[in-house]
């Protein structure tokens, strides 16, 4: 039982959460039309905040630093300190450029979402009501989720040149805003990963509704078809939005995972600008802080749809991906 | 083109030839999972009980941290082990970035094991006169554990794959083999894949017999009335 | 000369509803008071309020002289058993091990101290035989029976019984009934709410009426179940032994 405080510091918390992540967004989505159109009010990669900044910022961070130096606790403090500070002037003047990459990331996982989605629907019914299907569907979806994302990405960059090759000679492809290669192929990985534990999530919540809903659908005089449709779907979709929203942060995740197979995306430019800077900490960090916000406004997009279409009585079977 | 597809008969002998590579490679696969899921299990069981019955700021901290490292990729995770706080060699960055998530998640489902007992419990024990650390500790805790073991089993599972990740830091599990076998011969690249499928599969596949085993030697006898 | 519990005033509130509403009445040793009321009516929320399982707003409440809120509450709970309607026994325990995690976690006894002393109140509510068994292979009744030994292994001053017979199906509430039957015999201080009328008429040295949060009335059972003052308290205990609860 929450007191009225703890209620309204939740509030509290939430407003902060909408607020902030939507100015974010904001600035995300700024950056991708300005880059798309070859920067038309800054440089595609060039900060907003001018360059004094991002000197003062750098300077201050080293100054700190070097306070203090061989003082037990105090140095390291210190330390701290000046990290941090540098950290501001590092993510003012390198965040542009993850910003543009992040678009990838959103792209994979939109896109792998929902494909995967209309492929797992036929999967989980081919895995409820099928016969031989029933085998089929199983044999694919546990070796898709037995087996490690990265096994499967390089399964398909190196393990089917004809995919490659296919996809190469498309037009357009590579050219212009259209992805290069390697992205169609992370793409089709992720579609073909993310199928597979959807299938999964959708066999579960269909079966966590209650035999006895579709029994008494029947018993009014509908059909099997129309029961599952007006009765148990309705029901099932809506167990199902925790395990889709623990599978759409899955994906924003191991998006990053794409970076092995030369995709130009989030944290692949972090590791350019760590290489080309050594700051290795703040780069991985900067790209840690892209890849939060994009969870936590997910996550927070997915509960307000949950609270929207919420029933009570109805809804919280829990599964869990990574 | 069907040379692409794995029916090859040479690509099956260069995967033969190097399978005692990709076999070796389990011991350093599991060894990294046993101390992922150890160091996630001794940090995740305390941060799930301080989510539930901290005090407002500890329950508040936990909560936060969890959510941070739950929303990093374990990519982003490792390399700054490795890469940005030097962490060495990749065994321990590895168990460290592992380590981390890992007790993210266990703290989550130690979370919902503890919310699953009923406040009743917690009422018995404290009307017998158990301070409330008391009744955490030989109460809630015990209860918990035994809820805790599917849960876990997820993880095993999950933590295994990740293992996989590590490769980027030169830890010479299963999938870095796989990794510096391709390029000598990439046509056995499905071939390959499908070896260590195998391999990955029997492992899931004897580790959660293994847990389903723990789990029934520590469940608590109901008289045959299902849970 | 003070009473063994004195409740003055009491008052307490969930967020803006008032639930007890200044409720007053002593209790001396020996007693076995009973409570009754319609539900909603706070009966099983004063309870908590005298073992401080819930905070209250206003009023004192004194266990021998001494106000609960001046003590420290697990000390409190050492002094007042608590027997629960859904008995509440800990699932991962055996019911000895039950009776004896107060003994040996609170009260500081050796294992074979704690373990005579458990076998003992078992043998007191007649499961001695089942000292080994889980509480999920007990019957309900068998349970209750424990959580009532749970209670009294601690040696309280006072007992609280929270509708101990409400949870039973109606061939176990008897074993329930006659062990409360004894403990009272023997001596103990008895706060009960319950519907189970043939055991207040028969156990209880005094029956409160509790409405609203009020009291509305109280006194000697025969009393109240041929006379009583009040017109409410006859409609409602009339209800009740027409629901085949009573005698």
């Amino acid at each position: 039982m929450s007191t009225g405080r703890e209620r309204r510091h939740a509030r509290l918390e939430r407003a902060l959460l909408a607020v902030a992540g939507g100015a974010v967004w904001l600035w995300l989505a700024f950056r991708w039309v300005n880059s798309w159109f070859g920067g038309v009010v800054v440089g595609p990669t060039q900060p907003l905040v001018p360059e004094s900044f991002v000197a003062a910022a750098t300077g201050t961070g080293d100054a700190l630093g070097a306070v203090a130096n061989g003082v037990p606790v105090v140095a390291q403090a210190f330390d701290l300190l000046g990290w941090t500070v540098g950290m501001v002037g590092f993510a003012s003047q390198y965040g542009p450029r993850l910003a543009v990459a992040a678009w990838l990331t959103v792209v994979l996982t939109v896109v792998a979402i929902l494909i995967g989605l209309v492929i797992a629907v036929p999967l989980a019914a081919a895995r409820v009501y099928g016969r031989v299907s029933k085998y089929v569907a199983l044999v694919y979806i546990e070796l898709v989720r037995g087996t490690p994302l990265v096994a499967q990405l390089f399964l398909l960059y190196y393990g089917a040149p004809f995919l490659s090759q296919f996809i190469r000679e498309l037009p357009g492809v590579g050219q212009g805003i259209v992805p290069g290669q390697a992205v169609w192929i992370a793409i089709i990985g992720f579609i073909i990963n993310s199928s597979a534990y959807q299938a999964e999530y959708i066999r579960g919540s269909v079966e966590s509704v209650d035999a006895g809903q579709l029994t008494a659908a029947r018993a009014v005089g509908l059909g099997q078809l129309e029961g599952i449709r007006y009765v148990v779907l309705p029901q099932a979709l809506r167990y199902a939005i925790p395990s889709w929203t623990n599978e759409l942060v899955y994906l924003i995740k191991y998006s990053s995972l794409a970076t092995f197979i030369t995709v130009p995306e989030l944290f692949t430019r972090a590791d350019a600008v760590g290489s080309s800077t050594f700051a290795y900490t703040k780069a991985y960090v900067l790209a840690g802080l892209f890849y939060l916000v994009l969870v936590v406004t997910a996550s927070y997009a997915m509960s307000r749809v949950e609270d929207a279409v919420a029933i009570p009585g109805v809804g919280n079977a829990n599964d869990r991906r990574g | 083109m069907t040379a692409a597809l794995p029916l090859a008969t040479s690509d099956w002998g260069y995967v033969w030839a190097n399978l005692g590579t990709l076999i070796a490679a389990v011991w350093p696969a599991l060894k990294l999972t046993g101390a992922a899921l150890v160091v996630g299990f001794v940090v995740g069981v305390p941060l799930g009980t301080l989510e539930v019955f901290g005090g407002r700021r500890s329950a508040w901290l936990a909560r936060k941290a969890g959510v941070v490292v739950r929303g990093t990729p374990i990519l982003v995770i490792m390399f700054i082990t490795y890469f940005g706080l030097g962490l060495s060699p990749a065994f321990v960055a590895a168990t460290a970035a592992l380590g981390v998530r890992s007790a993210a998640y266990q703290g989550q489902v130690f979370r919902g094991a503890l919310q699953s007992i009923g406040r009743g419990q917690m009422e018995a024990a404290r009307s017998v006169g158990l301070s409330k650390l008391g009744a955490i500790r030989h109460v809630m805790i015990p209860q918990a554990l035994r809820r805790f073991v599917p849960g876990f089993q997820n993880e095993y599972t999950i933590v295994l794959k990740d293992t996989s990740i590590a490769f980027a830091i030169s830890y010479t599990e299963i999938f870095y083999h796989m990794y510096n076998l391709i390029p000598e011969q990439t046509t056995a690249t499905p071939e390959l894949f499908l070896t260590v499928a195998g391999i990955y599969l029997v492992l899931t596949l004897t580790g959660n017999r293994v847990l389903d085993y723990v789990d029934d030697a520590f469940s608590i006898p109901d008289g045959g009335a299902s849970r | 000369m003070s009473h063994l519990l004195e409740v003055e005033g009491l008052v307490k509130r969930y967020g803006d509803e008032l639930v007890l509403d200044g409720i007053g009445f002593d209790m001396d040793a020996r007693d076995v008071q009973v409570l009754v009321g319609p539900s909603g009516s706070g009966k099983s929320t004063m309870l908590r309020c005298v073992n401080r399982l819930t905070e209250f707003q206003g009023g004192e409440i004194r266990l021998d002289g001494t106000s609960v809120m001046a003590m420290d509450e697990n000390d409190l709970r050492r002094q007042v058993g608590m027997v629960f309607q859904d008995f509440n026994l800990f699932a991962h325990l055996t019911a000895k091990q039950n009776v004896m995690l107060g003994p040996r976690r609170v009260l500081g006894k050796s294992k074979e101290a704690a373990d005579a002393l458990a076998m003992e109140e078992l043998e007191r509510v007649g499961l001695a035989a089942q000292a080994d068994s889980y509480p999920a292979e007990l019957s309900g009744g068998q349970q209750q029976r424990v959580g009532i030994a749970r209670g009294l292994a601690m040696d309280p001053k006072l007992m609280l019984f929270d509708e101990p017979t409400s949870a039973l199906d109606p061939e176990l509430i008897g074993e329930v009934l006659s062990v409360m039957r004894e403990l009272a015999e023997e001596g103990m201080t008895m706060l009960c709410v319950t519907h189970e009328m043939s055991f207040a008429r028969q156990v209880a040295t005094d029956i409160m009426f509790l409405e609203d949060g009020h009291i509305v009335e109280h006194g000697d059972p025969e009393k109240l179940f041929t006379n009583p003052d009040n017109e409410r308290t006859e409609q409602f205990l009339r209800r009740l032994t027409e629901h085949g609860d009573g005698s």
